[in-house]
């Protein structure tokens, strides 16, 4: 009697990893068709690269962003430290206003400065219980003015050591240097997301805040670390930006804050949390990125680019939501 | 169960030596006027299964919030083994070695099964999570080996959500049996005076079936032996069966404590409501009139989860569908509400056969449903009573074009007195009513509709006490007088058996058995044979 | 150095702006103030002597007698419009940013002017939002005093707005860059002085000719304009289109706006490298931020030798890189002015109609909207525009002789946008 009714129940769970992977979808689909509008182009290894190069910047940005969004907060935030952050690393390496020469301790302070950005959002909207996008919007207005006072009165900041400024974008190793860093980072927090109790503590706040408060969980420490690992992430690409760009500007990183959230939440994680990961951020920004390269390759005009750009990511939604329709299930 | 001067299987001496696992004195809380827990004192022992027993509103579930944590007495002490304590949240309570199964599921849905079990984990008892890093295999493998000491065989990586209410409710008390049995271990690794750990279920059987029940009731015993469990309850037989020790609250007091031996049903059921004797079910004096067939089920299939089910509901009658987990029965009723899809058979309302079916067009059609999960599909706790008892029916509490609040206000207060909701506030939010409560006000909700043709009720008596179950059954049965139909899921046999005028047995999706109560008697055994 | 005669133009929009011609160095208008100082004395205490009760009548007859006085003493002034003090002036001036090149200079610009006419001056930055300039503007016109505005508005459609403040404030302005049609500093009062431009179709042609010149009259080129909807760019972009027509062996493969942004221009010439690859020679942009970045990604590309470019704006690191020769002369063209140059001149202009040594009624049509000289840098002449900016030694000394100086013509004759 017992063993019926207890019989092998379950199916696995890692089958579910893959299962709704309608992104992967439309990825393929936006691939064949921008080869068959050019194939002489599109579907070329430098166009690849070219594709990559875009897409690299929001794939780190999107690293942090994913853990922040898995606990249903937002940080909107990201330009502002960009901005902030690469402006510090251009002043701190050789550049045409000072001869400041830090190497590579520019970039860990740059990463520094974003990271404590973000812990201050963070405390800001655990400790005086202001929702994350008043703060981090507020925090994207500071990284801001930050950057306009590193910049100062004078003359734009220019790298002066070129190979710097072509690194990010050269493939020595037949992938774009700065997606091979997009990648590491990715990896870097895929493996915290599947294997560490900081990635997976995030899940269960996103699912339910109310039980995992009674499971004992620290919230706001976990609010803290993310949003900390958001900040160094943006600082980050916020490096990689001004690194490419040859020049310290304080809107190195403009246009990515909706560029990355679209592609989180195109790529399956939703603005609501619990579900998702760093993976499918990936390939999101991807679709996206995609989608930028493809329209102009394929000659359709300026007027007509943001249309048919929110055309499709409407439809990417839906793609990326179909397997989780249920009746009675709510959507907000 | 073991004696109390038996050795227990950890070899320790019971009793003398060892102090009670919890006393509590004087223990006083109130919500502004309201005294929900007045001067209560009691004492657990070492190694003690003590039953908590009250009605809804007696104070039991505050009891357990300051035995949890998450309420502070006003007045009053707690000692846990011997230490004087003060709980300020659930973690202390934890880590002075107090767990807790909750009545509603504190598990995270988008998570596997062993991963739920491994958050609760303090950092010294899940080895698989040393350091922070997560260790999967290791996970799954305790996991498993956590539910196989319940005889459940959930595999452990399945998602949460993909399981079923009662298995989650497994799962939950597997992860609660392994968080005891964990401050079991590191007391006994720092206290030279053996600390006991202390368990709470806050009625774990009220979702599960028979099967699960005896699976419970051998955890408990094995729990008995490495802790003490405070065991609530309204299964009367239940408690009487798997505790040692009874203790009832009515109206935030303790008016009873005493050991299980000498007791009968009626006595406690006497001390709880502190009236007469248990109104017994009267007589099914049915009229033998033929009745109006309300709903015809004809050869309803839906692949994988039930095949070429049939009945008919008859006006002012109950059909019963008993079954245990994986049998169909709820898939059916959500079938019939139009909650889910359906693809062979037909359903007929009134005669006419369905087409396009959809849960707004069976409420029109006159058919209700109460389910299950009363928190998560039947009550909006953020609204005021009030509000809720109007949610469906709205057009009771209109006048003209705009929901009159005099008119629904009347009609909350008409119903709370019918049913004996406490408190009588029709503006609280639903939410801050006990469990009971809240389901009377669900079944309101629907019973308020003058023109409702069938209710389908599943599991409509979970997580009532026997009066509040008392009352409920009376208003199904005057329901009925006037002439309404109900398809009931009942939680236990004997509910069916009380209450149904036909029941439908079902086991793997298809009907294998019918009984007519107006001409067979079955019993609860012919009952089991046909399920499983 | 080569002027050319008609506007060219850096950011945001243009505005008309009616210019008024100066008269003579104002000393009637000191005069005038003082015989209002004593006038008001000796109505004050002639009002005080007046034994009335009623404190409100009290202060009718002080307002209708300082009326009488002020009617009086315009009478007297030599020009048609109101004129104060100087200690009663408050120097104001708008930029859209102040990370901007052109914005910092435009800056710099304002306070230098300042610092030379010795009045206090505020900075109103608006982040690009009109709400911001607006609000700016006003919390200013509240302080007191009366402003004097050289104003660089976020969208034309600000401009109305702004007039009813400085009216109401009783101050004056000067607008560049942008002015909705229908609007002009003519038919607004006094109190709108002049409008300001440069020639946008001249700044594209600067550009394009000589990039034309580099590619020997044949090749393959894209745009990138600034945004699709900005007058200024538009203006940019015809001059490109109209110097193609006189080159048909120079084809134009795309046009991408790039939103006058260094990262994004980065970004677009990315994918259009992509697309197009050897086949290109030239890039031709509406702005030298835009430049930059297609520069840029034409280093990564590691075909910037064999790439021209053409911007506008002439920013210092662009002379600098045409000095240099950097990328076998990849830098071709940019077209030269300040917004040091514009914001002094707009700020001066509206300080002398203040002060009285502007009649506003006698300036010319160009005068009150009219387009400023632009100059054209080349590797050629690029030196020439390294030192302090590119502006003269002296300039700002000239400027306060002879605040129109620089203006070469009046409003710009619109050809159709692309």
């Amino acid at each position: 009697m017992n063993e019926k009714a207890t019989e092998e129940i379950g199916n696995g769970g890692i089958r579910r990893t893959f299962a709704g992977f309608g992104e992967i979808g439309i990825l393929v689909l936006l691939i064949v068709v921008f080869s068959i509008l050019n194939p002489a182009k599109f579907p070329t290894v430098a166009n690849l690269n070219t594709i990559l190069n875009t897409a690299a910047v929001p794939t780190i940005i999107g690293v942090g962003a994913t853990f922040v969004v898995l606990m249903g907060r937002i940080d909107l935030s990201v330009e502002g430290i960009m901005g902030a952050a690469g402006l510090a690393y251009v002043l701190l390496s050789p550049n045409s206003r000072t001869s400041a020469n830090w190497g590579f301790g520019a970039i860990v302070v740059a990463i520094a400065l974003g990271a404590g950005l973000g812990v201050a959002t963070a405390l800001l909207h655990t400790r005086l219980k202001v929702p994350s996008f008043i703060v981090s919007l507020g925090m994207w207005y500071v990284g801001l003015g930050i950057a306009a006072v590193l910049f100062g009165q004078e003359m734009q900041p220019f790298l002066s050591d070129t190979d710097t400024s072509v690194w990010p974008t050269s493939a020595p190793l037949g992938i774009s240097n700065s997606y091979l860093v997009a990648l590491g980072v990715a990896a870097l927090g895929f493996l915290v997301e599947r294997f560490t109790r900081l990635g997976r503590v995030p899940y269960a706040i996103g699912n339910n805040e109310a039980v995992a408060l009674l499971t004992g969980i620290p919230v706001a420490r976990y609010c803290i670390y993310a949003f900390a690992i958001a900040g160094a992430c943006s600082a980050l690409a916020g490096v990689i930006a001004s690194m490419s760009l040859g020049a310290g500007a304080a809107n190195v990183g403009v246009g990515m804050v909706f560029f990355t959230l679209a592609a989180v939440v195109i790529g399956g994680t939703p603005l609501s949390g619990g579900k998702g990961g760093v993976l499918r951020t990936l390939v999101g920004v991807l679709v996206l990125s995609t989608l930028y390269n493809g329209l102009i390759l394929s000659g359709v005009a300026p007027s007509l680019q943001s249309g048919v750009s929110g055309l499709v990511l409407v439809t990417a939604a839906i793609a990326a939501g179909w397997s989780q329709r249920d009746r009675l299930r709510i959507v907000k | 169960m073991t004696t109390a001067a038996g050795q227990t299987a950890s070899g320790r001496e019971p009793g003398a030596n060892r102090p009670p696992v919890l006393e509590l004195n004087g223990i006083t809380k109130s919500f502004g006027p309201l005294v929900a827990v007045d001067n209560l004192s009691l004492v657990i022992g070492p190694n003690e299964v003590v039953g908590l027993l009250g009605e809804n509103g007696a104070g039991k579930s505050t009891l357990l919030k300051i035995l949890t944590g998450v309420h502070q007495p006003d007045k009053g002490s707690i000692t846990v083994n011997g230490k004087k304590v003060t709980l300020r949240n659930p973690q202390e309570a934890n880590a002075a070695g107090i767990g807790i199964v909750h009545q509603e599921q504190s598990l995270f849905t988008n998570l596997s099964v062993a991963e739920n079990i491994v958050m609760g984990l303090s950092k010294q008892g899940a080895r698989s999570t040393r350091f922070g890093l997560y260790r999967w295999g290791q996970v799954n493998r305790d996991a498993a080996a956590i539910l196989a000491r319940i005889g459940s065989r959930i595999d452990p990586r399945t998602k949460m959500s993909d399981l079923s209410f009662a298995h989650r409710q497994m799962v939950e008390i597997g992860r609660t049996i392994e968080i005891a049995r964990e401050t079991t271990r590191a007391l006994d690794a720092s206290d030279a005076d053996h600390g006991t750990p202390l368990v709470i279920l806050d009625e774990p059987t009220s979702v599960l079936e028979r099967n699960e029940t005896e699976i419970l009731e051998r955890e408990i015993r094995k729990l008995k032996d490495v802790g003490s469990v405070i065991f609530v309850s309204h299964r009367l037989e239940e408690v009487l069966r798997i505790c040692d020790r009874l203790v009832v609250m009515r109206h935030g007091r303790l008016v009873a404590d005493r050991p299980v031996g000498n007791i009968t049903e009626d006595e406690l059921f006497e001390l709880m409501i502190g009236q007469g004797a248990r109104s017994q079910a009267p007589a099914s004096a049915k009229a033998d009139a033929p009745a109006k067939a309300v709903l015809t089920v004809d050869s309803l299939s839906r692949r994988h989860t039930f095949h070429d089910v049939s009945f008919t509901v008859f006006q002012g009658r109950v059909t019963a569908i008993v079954g245990t987990v994986g049998s169909g029965r709820e898939d059916v009723c959500r079938a019939i509400f139009g909650a889910e899809a359906f693809d062979g058979g037909t359903i007929t309302v009134d005669g006419a056969p369905v087409r396009g079916w959809s849960v707004r067009k069976a409420i029109a059609a006159g058919i209700g449903y109460l389910p299950s999960e009363r928190g998560v599909e039947s009550v909006v706790g953020g609204l005021s009573a009030a509000r809720n008892l109007t949610l469906t029916y709205p057009d009771k509490a209109r006048a003209g074009a705009l929901l009159s609040p005099a008119l629904r206000n009347r009609l909350a207060n008409l119903w709370f007195e019918r049913l004996d909701v406490r408190p009588r506030d029709i503006g609280l939010e639903l939410e801050r009513f006990s469990g009971g409560n809240q389901q009377k006000v669900a079944l309101a909700k629907w019973l308020i509709a003058g023109d409702l043709k069938v209710l389908i009720l599943d599991h409509p008596l979970r997580g009532l006490d026997p009066g509040a179950s008392a009352a409920v059954n009376e208003l199904i049965r005057e329901a009925c007088r006037g002439g309404a139909a109900f398809i009931l899921l009942a939680d236990t046999l004997e509910e069916a058996l009380d209450l149904g005028d036909e029941i439908l047995v079902m086991r793997d999706g298809c009907v294998t058995a019918r009984f007519d109560m107006a001409r067979e008697h079955p019993t609860s055994l012919d009952l089991l044979e046909k399920m499983v | 150095m080569e002027w050319y005669t008609g506007p060219a133009g850096h950011t945001p929009q243009i505005a008309k702006s009616r210019l008024i011609r100066t008269t003579s160095n104002g000393s009637t208008g000191k005069c005038s103030v003082r015989n209002l100082t004593i006038w008001r004395k000796l109505v004050s205490s002639a009002a005080s002597t007046v034994k009335v009760r009623c404190f409100l009548t009290r202060k009718f007859l002080a307002a209708a007698s300082f009326g009488a006085l002020a009617w009086a003493s315009a009478a007297h002034a030599e020009v048609s419009q109101p004129t104060y003090p100087k200690s009663n002036l408050l120097l104001v001036t708008t930029v859209i940013n102040a990370t901007n090149p052109y914005m910092a200079s435009w800056i710099q610009g304002s306070k230098d002017l300042a610092a030379k006419l010795g009045v206090p001056i505020e900075v109103v930055q608006s982040n690009g939002s009109s709400q911001t300039e607006l609000a700016g503007i006003q919390a200013q016109a509240a302080k007191g005093k009366k402003i004097v505005l050289v104003m660089n508005p976020v969208a034309a459609s600000n401009v109305p707005a702004v007039v009813q403040t400085i009216n109401a404030n009783g101050g004056y302005m000067v607008v560049w860059w942008n002015m909705p049609p229908g609007t002009e500093p003519k038919t607004s009062g006094d109190h709108f002085v002049a409008f300001g431009t440069y020639n946008g179709i001249t700044a594209g042609e600067c550009g394009a000719e000589h990039l034309v010149e580099a590619l020997h009259g044949k090749g393959n080129i894209i745009a990138l304009p600034g945004v699709l909807d900005s007058t200024v760019s538009q203006e940019r972009y015809q001059g490109l289109l109209d110097t193609l027509k006189k080159n048909p062996d120079v084809k134009l493969l795309d046009t991408q706006p790039a939103n006058w942004d260094q990262a994004i221009a980065l970004r677009t010439t990315q994918q259009l490298i992509a697309k197009y690859g050897d086949k290109l020679d030239g890039v031709w942009t509406a702005d030298d931020a835009m430049m930059l970045g297609a520069y840029q990604a034409f280093k990564q590309a590691g075909r910037l030798e064999k790439v021209k470019f053409s911007g506008e704006g002439a920013y210092p690191p662009v002379i600098d890189l045409m000095v240099k020769k950097a990328g076998n002369n990849a830098v071709v063209a940019s077209a030269f002015h300040r917004g040091y140059m514009a914001a002094a001149t707009g700020l001066l202009i509206a300080y002398k109609a203040a002060v009285g040594e502007i009649d506003v009624s006698k300036l010319t049509p160009e005068q009150r909207h009219g387009q400023y000289a632009i100059g054209c840098v080349t590797p050629e002449n690029a030196a020439q525009f390294q030192a302090n900016g590119g502006i003269p030694q002296g300039w700002l000394d000239e400027l306060i002789k002879n605040p129109f100086k620089d203006l070469v013509g009046g409003p710009v004759l619109r050809t159709a946008a692309p």
